[in-house]
């Protein structure tokens, strides 16, 4: 025991010896328990040893694994394990202390009146939880390439079980956390306080570091490197993961597997109980922990969504089913009625025969049991030896009351308390008796799509072709910008991009224009990412640069006129409006591919130099776009803002670029090419409509 | 300037400033330029103490130009133009609302720094900030 622990495992040694040196101390007596406490120990300890198999494995994928997703899934395990194991241990720890308390004869004083009755039990589900998110646009306009990633996951408690939701990378990008598990206990009391803990994981290089400031971790990890990060890991080594165990009872020492690797931290916490039920969904405060500086920090919303239903088993079992003689009060007395009741929910149902019940068959008739039914014995029938039940209740304005007989004293007995525990059981379920509340149950477990992490609007895109030539072209088109992507550092742009703006290229002549066309044909209408889409920063300046070639020619009126304003708001997803894009204007690819190049030329031969205004020929919706933005997420108009200040004709400007050769003051912040000087006037452009710039206009 | 918060009411000390347009051929031009805008980086600005400040600057004066003539002065902010809010605009926007062709003159409300500063030393130390 000379080995430091830290954290939670210290308390739960404390916590542990104690009780067991007390128990030896009890000696042989202590040793005959109950078959039942014993069969209960039992069932913990193998859970428990369960649990720390599986963290053992745990600990061994975290050593071995290289990959980053690997890795967060892992420490993800090892913390739901650990999480477990204490819960289970403390349990275990309950029971035995109760048992020592049991053996201590309780002095009358202290025995309280006994309240007998126990409600029932329920399962409680939660499920669709959704944490918003606060990004800060001043976060948005720093970013120069790295992207802030965290993995998040949740980790719910309730009672003795304990469950984790799927694990979520989450960065800038994003407006929600959303995970999509729904999570069921089966066996809750009414009182019970479901603890939700939100861990968060920094998703960077450098996992040695751990819990530092995000800077100094963005420069340690531009400063260690992959190789040298992987040689610091392997010289860590993974410490014990082994518990020693003590013959039969709990394992005493439990040393901290200090694995390598990424470790979550709590992020966020809330409880729920009772009153948070409802058949629909609820927003939650949430408890944020930590701040600015740790490395795990995410911009909580300070709220949590989510849906919360229970199912008590007073409403999905039968609580009590047996033979019954029913009349009605009122009438003839000797017409009883014969029937087979089953009280289950907040009816009794009357079937004729028992045979029904199985059969599915409608029931005679029901009659209902909820809070406001009253149930009383009557004073007794002079016909018959045992006493009669009534139940009252109010249907409309008019009181209907139900007798109810059987045929023993004993039965009678029986259909009492039912009656009584079904009302007890409504009264510490409160809103969860209303009505029976749906739960889904979690389907077994898909494999999760692959997604593409950084995903690339182009992988998206689909470019529907007409004819081969242009199929062809796509597909090369397609893969060369999927290439791109994957090298993800666009600071040299590819040979093939500088001969889309060669003029007099007879070589390319019939590959380029199509190309460029094509792109033309899509670009004006960068459209308006709906929020929840991953943006990588590198798309943007791409469909900058191809939004202002666009909008160089001339004989774009038409077409500026119809893509924008159809796809003014509401932007479904991209991939579906560059393929209609591309399947409505097929036809008109190649006349426009001469006038842009003519454009081109045109540009070229006036020396123009990006300073002046354009006039732009598609005004209305240019603007409308940016304005249905949720405040909340700034960022994530991004992309919309390529294109819409831009413009087509120059003509207009010739003359007032001749007092005002102002380039842009801004940096260029374009961060994909760095073009040779013959190509600096379509670059200024680019920089133009780069966001990250700072636009001026001479008026 | 005084803390610029979008969204809420603000506070400040204000020039009026008339322009008339010049006509050169087709054009109807004021002779300077903006910078700024709520599409635009604020970071970038180089006149706003804010640099949260969305708003619309004066970047550029051209010599001798109307708005030379009529006392603009670069750094300036454009709050009002005609009437009409200058504090959230788009960068395109902005520009729109100052080359009306059917306007000929443009009457600015604008702000600076040394106007505030103006004002509250000749008030003494009883200046309601914002």
């Amino acid at each position: 025991m000379s080995e430091s622990f830290n954290g939670p495992w210290c308390c739960v040694k404390a916590l542990v010896l104690p009780v067991l040196e007390s128990w030896k101390a009890k000696g042989s007596s202590l040793e005959r328990m109950n078959n039942s406490k014993n069969q209960m120990d039992s069932d913990i300890q193998k859970k428990i040893d369960h649990e720390i198999r599986m963290r053992d494995g745990a600990c061994k994928l975290l050593a071995a694994c290289s990959q980053k997703d690997q890795a967060l899934e892992a420490s993800k395990s090892l913390q739901t394990c650990s999480t477990r194991i204490m819960a289970y241990m403390s349990e275990l720890q309950r029971m035995k202390e109760a048992q020592v308390m049991k053996k201590v004869p309780r002095r009358s004083s202290d025995a309280g009146p006994m309240d007998d009755r126990r409600p029932c039990k329920g399962k409680v589900a939660i499920s669709d939880l959704r944490i918003p998110l606060m990004w800060k646009d001043t976060e948005y306009f720093k970013n120069k390439g790295e992207l802030h990633r965290c993995a998040v996951f949740c980790l719910l408690q309730l009672g003795g079980e304990i469950f984790d939701t799927d694990m979520v990378i989450v960065d800038r990008t994003l407006t929600d956390i959303c995970f999509d598990n729904t999570i069921v206990f089966s066996e809750a009391n009414p009182g019970f306080e479901m603890r939700v803990e939100l861990y968060s994981c920094c998703s960077e290089d450098d996992y040695s570091a751990g819990n530092t400031p995000r800077k100094l971790a963005s420069k340690l990890s531009s400063s260690l490197g992959r190789s040298a990060g992987k040689k610091l890991r392997a010289a860590m080594d993974p410490g014990p993961c082994s518990p020693v165990s003590n013959g039969g009872a709990t394992p005493l020492l439990l040393p901290v597997p200090s694995v390598p690797g990424p470790k979550y931290h709590l992020l966020a916490h809330t409880t729920m109980s009772l009153t948070h039920i409802q058949d629909s969904f609820r927003t939650h405060d949430l408890t944020i922990s930590g701040n600015e500086e740790c490395s795990y920090w995410l911009p909580l919303y300070g709220s949590m969504c989510c849906r919360l239903a229970a199912q008590p088993h007073c409403m999905t079992q039968q609580m009590m089913s047996g033979c019954l003689k029913v009349k009605q009060l009122g009438g003839d007395p000797q017409s009883w009625t014969k029937v087979y009741g089953v009280l289950k929910g907040t009816s009794l149902f009357c079937y004729h025969r028992q045979e029904d019940v199985e059969a599915n068959v409608e029931p005679a008739f029901t009659i209902a049991i909820n809070k406001e039914t009253r149930i009383r014995a009557s004073e007794k029938d002079p016909q018959s030896k045992v006493q009669n039940i009534c139940i009252s209740n109010q249907y409309g304005g008019e009181e209907v009351t139900h007798t109810l007989t059987t045929d023993s004293r004993d039965d009678t007995h029986r259909w009492m308390e039912a009656f009584w525990q079904h009302f007890y059981d409504m009264s510490q379920w409160k809103q969860c008796c209303d009505d029976l509340m749906k739960i889904e149950l979690p389907s077994p477990r898909k494999p999760t799509p692959v997604t593409p992490k950084q995903g690339s609007l182009y992988h998206e895109m689909v470019i529907e072709s007409s004819d081969d030539l242009s199929s062809t072209v796509s597909d090369i088109l397609a893969r060369r910008m999927r290439e791109l992507e994957l090298r993800s550092q666009l600071g040299t742009s590819p040979t093939w991009m500088s001969s889309l703006f060669e003029e007099n290229n007879p070589k390319g002549a019939g590959r380029p224009r199509p190309c460029t066309s094509r792109f033309s044909g899509h670009s004006p209408c960068t459209p308006h990412r709906p929020p929840r889409s991953p943006a990588s920063p590198h798309r943007c300046p791409q469909l900058s640069l191809l939004s202002s070639d666009a909008s160089l020619t001339s004989d774009s009126d038409s077409h500026c006129s119809t893509s924008p304003c159809s796809h003014r708001h509401g932007w479904p997803d991209p991939s579906s409006n560059f393929s209609l894009l591309s399947s409505s204007s097929p036809s008109r690819m190649r006349p426009r591919t001469l006038s842009l190049d003519a454009k081109l030329s045109t540009l070229r031969g006036r020396g123009f130099r990006g300073g002046g205004t354009f006039q732009c020929s598609c005004q209305p919706p240019s603007s409308s776009p940016l304005t249905p933005i949720s405040s909340r997420s700034p960022l994530s108009q991004r992309s919309t803002q390529t294109t819409l200040s831009c413009s087509s004709s120059t003509s207009s400007n010739s003359s007032s670029n001749s007092e005002g050769s102002h380039s842009p003051e801004s940096s260029e912040g374009a961060p994909f090419s760095r073009p040779s000087p013959a190509r600096r006037s379509l670059r200024n452009l680019r920089a133009r409509l780069d966001p990250r710039n700072w636009l001026q206009s001479q008026v | 300037m005084s803390n610029f918060m979008p969204g809420q009411p603000l506070v400040a000390v204000v020039q009026r400033i008339e322009i008339k347009k010049l006509r050169q051929g087709e054009n109807l031009i004021l002779g300077f330029s903006i910078g700024g805008g709520i599409d635009q980086d604020p970071g970038q600005n180089p006149f706003s103490d804010d640099k949260a400040d969305k708003g619309i600057y004066v970047t550029r004066i051209t010599p001798g130009g109307p708005a030379d003539a009529a006392n603009l002065r670069m750094g300036d902010k454009i709050m009002q133009v005609n009437g009409y809010d200058m504090t959230m605009m788009t960068h395109d926007q902005a520009r729109k609302r100052l080359t009306q062709k059917k306007e000929d003159v443009v009457r600015l409300l604008v702000t600076r720094k040394s106007l505030e500063e103006a004002v509250k030393t000749s008030m003494g130390g009883c200046y309601p900030r914002q």
